[in-house]
């Protein structure tokens, strides 16, 4: 009976894995492999190198700004991405006429072409003519700033485009989430006087932990990795302050041909990710814990 | 749902099989972007490849359009990497280097040799050098174009300027520039992008790399590139004759084509727009090509100087019809192929006897002195110069946009193309 | 809905009136208000009057002062979200080459309809052809993505088996590598494949993924195991437990793996960049990326126009489901 099951589990996630194995596992051995190399993409010539390419890449000036650029952009981007969306969740989760309009709304951003949606955000950005800027100037402010062209801002604006254009989604899980809370705990909640800000910090966010833990692993790791509004709007720009790894390494690779050395940032960076995913693993299951014990 | 989806297959097959019933050779050409609606230029090249097809019912032409030169580079390296390269690379002379270094192209001499109807002399003989490598010659050049400076004759005239000549100076220019200044003109607009800039470093005596090509350091960050940087940025902020780069972004318009500044720095392909420009309320173009006037850019070292662009065919090592490939760029580049292409205005033609024809053309005529005074761009010397334009870029934009020292941008600059260059060799 | 209270019809009129009232006399003061600081308050004062009259009319219609608190934050928020799109529309109807408009002209005085015959019908970018080749692909890939990773979902969830964990980790793991470096091994393997310019090339990469996988496992892990049971007694084997009780039971589950996928196929740019090279292959997005790229930024309504071509589709169908997609996630759940 053991074994019977065993070989139907195998046999179900045959084919999964199977493409996990080709299209996935392989490439990364692969890179591994050049990682170990000093290899170009446009020369037949390698040599063995070790770990050269690897402490090179980790005392590289340019690659530890990258290292950084990203960090700060998954700090700002995923809490703030987390607040909007579990708040426009808890909004758009009343009995309302008209509810469903504006979820449908708010995930537009969400489904619209990497390329259209570039385009449009750098006219968010614009100076004078855009339209942040036009708002600004209609009350009199100032409207010069052009937020993508600004060492300052230019981060903070490729952050705050993320948090409207990944709303959809996060806001459809956390609805979910707040629809799987069942109406009991309320209702025993409302005896105890937990209504209202209370019942939301005793009952709501307990309940929604494991929505949250879904979505800031998620968010984490696709802000860890972000590659095309950069690549799209502002190219690392300006001086560097938007070179995030993920664009740092399609440079190495595709503008450089420096392959091997692209290989070896690529690790750095799925360190980086699985450390960050374990710290998160492990605080969320004590968090868990808390409340369970509670 | 699942009926639909059938359908959709089927018809997808069945297209795919239609446009193949046949058991003719298949050249593959490879090119950049290419969306035009005002220039014929897409119509009249495609109107040539199906004369080509006419004319040598073997052979069927593929175009595999690539969406721009960022997307080429890396694609075309990685097919030549996996041998899957087409029969036939379009060669940017920015990423000659690259391409000709890379090994992935032909060398074409013993087809030219082989061959008695194609004359290598009818082509301006330094443009084909360009992908020349001793004896070898690795593509046949199409167009080029020099990097100009356009001035509005009529704004001139308006402002009673009198319009500037070859060898002017910076200081004339700049005195000029002031003088067209007026409520929503700019005297000058100035082109933002490395390879549209590079050139008033060489006419203020500055330069980009060492002679060898191994140093930035000490060349780019030299006291002659932070004068001309601090020469454009007066313009900028002082003089306010040029917009700022975040008024010219608020406009999303070419203002020199809008009619809205008197002189501007492009290549020959900017007269593509100029003949198309938008009207204004009273329906009649802002700006015509009658319009127009070419020039030199000033310069401070009596020796003017500017870039050259220019591209070219080439057929690939790994072409599966090298021959069928030869007849197809032999009549690309033909006469009679050329001259349609070339009245869209694009370039001026790398063939002797279309240039001649064209240079009948007034406007056409005013190239004609400056292409003396070309140099061909570093991508043909340098592999991936993507990477040193984009660090110079840097450097102007931290200038012009966020207020830094030029000398300190430059410095920095220098510094990080010497270290990427490094990270090129193989053995460190 | 909640009875109209008549405290709450109270302060939705009164607000409403007071915002009227007030935002009429900061229209009138506007005149007078010279200096720059003054004219600053006075804009702030109209902007703050129509923030009020909006909530007031909320609350009126709505009938409670908390719903009327919601509407308008919501009301805005969509605004907001909504603004860049009705502006691509709009400025996609400018003259071609016109420069960007200021708000007051954003309305186009003669809309520049052939500005759609223009991308629609440019020499060298068959659309109608990107069209269908975005359509099919994506169709393929969320078909196939759907079954592949649903099957391996449910041997996750349901079956006891050595590497179980391990397995999973693997996917797991993959989904946080993702690196322009992968893209060369998969490009040299598709091209030994020989499907290089071909549908499979843009199709098999993607008939698997980690992240619907992890989200369906999820789904099934929600379903009791008593009707797995059930199913088992009236004598159903495990594939057809998995085809007539799992799946239709994680039907939401799987409308949301779809939708993302959808949307994360038809807008991809990079690989269907890669991996084809004849104008007959590329889908729209790659297609809308050769416009933006012979444009530059110097054609803002043309580009719009483009804008326009490729995400109508997207809305269409986004719209088509949306019914079915927000709603039925929220019937299922995710945790």
């Amino acid at each position: 009976m053991e074994r019977k099951e065993s070989r139907w589990g195998w046999l179900f996630i045959a084919p999964a894995f199977a493409h996990l194995l080709l299209f996935a596992l392989a490439p990364i051995l692969y890179a591994f492999g050049l990682s170990l190399f000093r290899t170009r993409l446009i020369s037949p010539e390698r040599e063995f190198a070790g770990v050269e390419n690897y402490t090179f890449a980790v005392a590289e000036p340019s690659f530890q700004n990258a290292l950084w650029n990203s960090a700060r952009y998954a700090l700002v981007s995923v809490p703030l991405g987390l607040i909007v969306a579990l708040a426009v969740a808890i909004l758009v989760n009343q009995k309302l006429k008209g509810i469903t309009l504006f979820r449908t709304i708010y995930y537009i951003p969400a489904i619209s072409s990497g390329v259209a949606i570039a385009m449009l955000w750098q006219y968010v950005y614009l100076p004078e003519t855009g339209m942040i800027n036009s708002l600004l100037g209609m009350l009199g402010l100032d409207n010069k700033k052009a937020f993508l062209d600004d060492v300052g801002s230019a981060m903070w604006a490729v952050a705050i485009m993320s948090v409207f254009t990944g709303l959809g989604p996060r806001m459809v899980l956390f609805l979910a989430g707040l629809v799987g809370i069942p109406q009991e705990l309320y209702e025993a909640g409302a005896l105890d006087g937990a209504t209202g800000w209370r019942a939301f910090l005793k009952i709501t966010l307990p309940m929604l932990i494991p929505t949250t833990f879904f979505v800031v692993v998620t968010s984490t790791i696709s802000a860890l990795q972000i590659f095309t509004p950069i690549y799209m709007m502002t190219k690392g720009g300006p001086e560097e302050s938007t070179d995030v790894v993920g664009y740092h390494i399609y440079t190495e690779a595709w503008v450089n041909f420096n392959t091997g050395l692209a290989s070896a940032k690529s690790f750095v960076l799925l360190v980086a990710i699985v450390a960050v995913s374990l710290v998160q693993f492990r605080m969320m299951k004590s968090q868990l814990k808390g409340y369970s014990a509670a | 749902m699942r009926r639909w989806f059938g359908l959709l297959a089927m018809a997808l097959s069945l297209s795919a099989c239609s446009t193949d019933p046949d058991e003719r050779i298949v050249i593959r050409v490879a090119n950049w972007g290419g969306a035009d609606d005002e220039s014929d230029f897409a119509a009249k090249q495609r109107g040539l490849y199906e004369e080509f097809e006419k004319r040598n019912p073997d052979i069927k032409v593929v175009i595999e359009g690539i969406p721009g030169p960022g997307e080429y580079v890396p694609k075309m390296i990685l097919a030549h990497n996996s041998g899957a390269t087409p029969d036939i690379a379009t060669l940017d002379a920015s990423s000659s280097a690259l391409f000709i270094n890379s090994g992935m192209l032909m060398d074409l001499a013993t087809l030219i040799d082989k061959d008695q109807e194609f004359k290598l002399n009818d082509f301006y003989l330094n443009i084909v050098d360009i992908a020349r490598r001793g004896d070898a010659i690795y593509a046949i050049p199409n167009d080029f174009t020099p990097m100009v400076m356009y001035y509005n004759k009529r704004l001139f005239d308006a402002s009673g300027v009198s319009y500037p000549q070859n060898g002017w100076t910076f200081d004339q220019f700049r005195e000029t520039a002031k003088k067209l200044t007026k409520k929503d003109q700019y005297g000058f607009v100035f082109a933002n992008w490395f390879p549209g800039w590079i050139m008033w470093l060489w006419n203020n005596g500055g330069d980009v790399f060492s002679p060898d090509l191994k140093r930035a350091s000490g060349f780019l960050d030299s006291a002659e590139n932070v004068k001309t940087i601090e020469f454009l940025r007066t313009m900028i902020n002082d003089d306010k004759s040029a917009p700022s780069l975040s008024q010219a972004a608020a406009a999303g318009v070419d203002l020199f084509a809008n009619g809205q500044a008197a002189m501007t720095v492009s290549g020959h392909w900017g007269m593509v727009g100029y003949s198309a420009a938008p009207k204004g309320p009273d329906g009649k173009p802002k700006i015509t090509l009658a319009d127009l006037g070419v020039v030199m850019l000033p310069n401070n070292t009596g020796k003017p100087v500017t870039v050259m662009y220019e591209s070219g065919y080439a057929i690939t090592k790994r072409a599966k019809h090298p021959d069928a490939a030869w007849r197809f760029i032999k009549f690309m580049t033909s006469y009679e192929s050329r001259l349609v292409l070339n009245q869209t205005g694009i370039a001026v033609d790398a063939r002797k006897d279309v240039s001649t024809e064209r240079g009948k053309d007034p406007l056409e005529a005013m190239f004609l002195p400056i292409i003396p005074t070309c140099r061909p761009p570093y991508g043909t010397m340098v592999e991936g110069f993507e990477m040193v334009e984009t660090q110079a870029q840097n450097a102007m934009d931290s200038v012009l946009k966020n207020g830094r020292d030029p000398k300190a941008a430059l410095e920095k600059a220098a510094k990080r193309i010497d270290s990427e260059l490094a990270k090129r060799q193989v053995k460190r | 809905m909640r009875q109209h209270s008549a405290v709450s019809w109270w302060v939705g009129a009164l607000s409403f009136t007071l915002a009227i009232v007030l935002l009429l006399l900061f229209l009138a003061g506007g005149a007078y208000s010279i200096n720059p600081d003054d004219l600053r308050l006075n804009l702030m004062g109209r902007l703050a009057s129509s923030l009020l009259g909006l909530f007031g009319l909320c609350t009126l219609v709505s009938g409670g002062i908390k719903q009327g608190f919601s509407y308008t934050g919501m009301i805005l928020l969509a605004l907001f979200l909504l603004a860049p799109f009705v502006w691509m529309v709009l400025v996609s109807l400018h003259p071609s080459k016109t420069p960007i408009p200021t708000l007051d002209l954003i309305i186009p005085k003669e809309p520049a309809w052939d500005n759609y015959g223009k991308v629609l019908f440019m020499p060298n970018l068959p659309v109608s052809r990107f069209f269908l080749n975005t359509l099919f692909v994506t169709l393929s890939v969320v078909l196939g993505q759907l079954f592949v990773s649903s099957l391996a979902a449910y041997g996750f969830a349901r079956f006891q088996f050595k590497g179980r964990e391990a397995a999973f980790g693997l996917f797991l793991v993959s989904m946080m590598f993702a690196g322009p470096v992968t893209q060369i091994p998969v490009y040299l393997m598709v091209q030994k494949f020989g499907w290089l310019d071909t549908y499979a090339a843009l199709i098999f990469p993607g008939i698997s993924s980690a992240f619907t996988i992890f989200l369906l496992r999820q789904a099934f892990l929600a379903i009791p195991k008593e009707l797995d049971e059930a199913a088992k007694i009236d004598g159903a084997g495990y594939f057809r437990i998995y085809w007539r009780v799992l799946l239709p039971l994680a039907k939401p589950s799987l409308a949301t793996a779809a939708a993302f996928t959808f949307f994360g196929v038809w807008t991809d740019f990079f690989w269907p960049m890669l991996s084809t090279n004849s104008t007959e292959m590329r889908t729209l997005e790659v297609g809308l990326s050769i416009f933006k790229n012979s444009y530059g930024a110097a054609n803002w309504p043309l580009q719009m126009t483009a804008a326009v071509i490729v995400m109508a589709p997207l809305l269409v169908v986004f719209l088509f489901c949306q019914r079915y997609f927000v709603k039925g996630v929220m019937m299922g759940s995710i945790k």
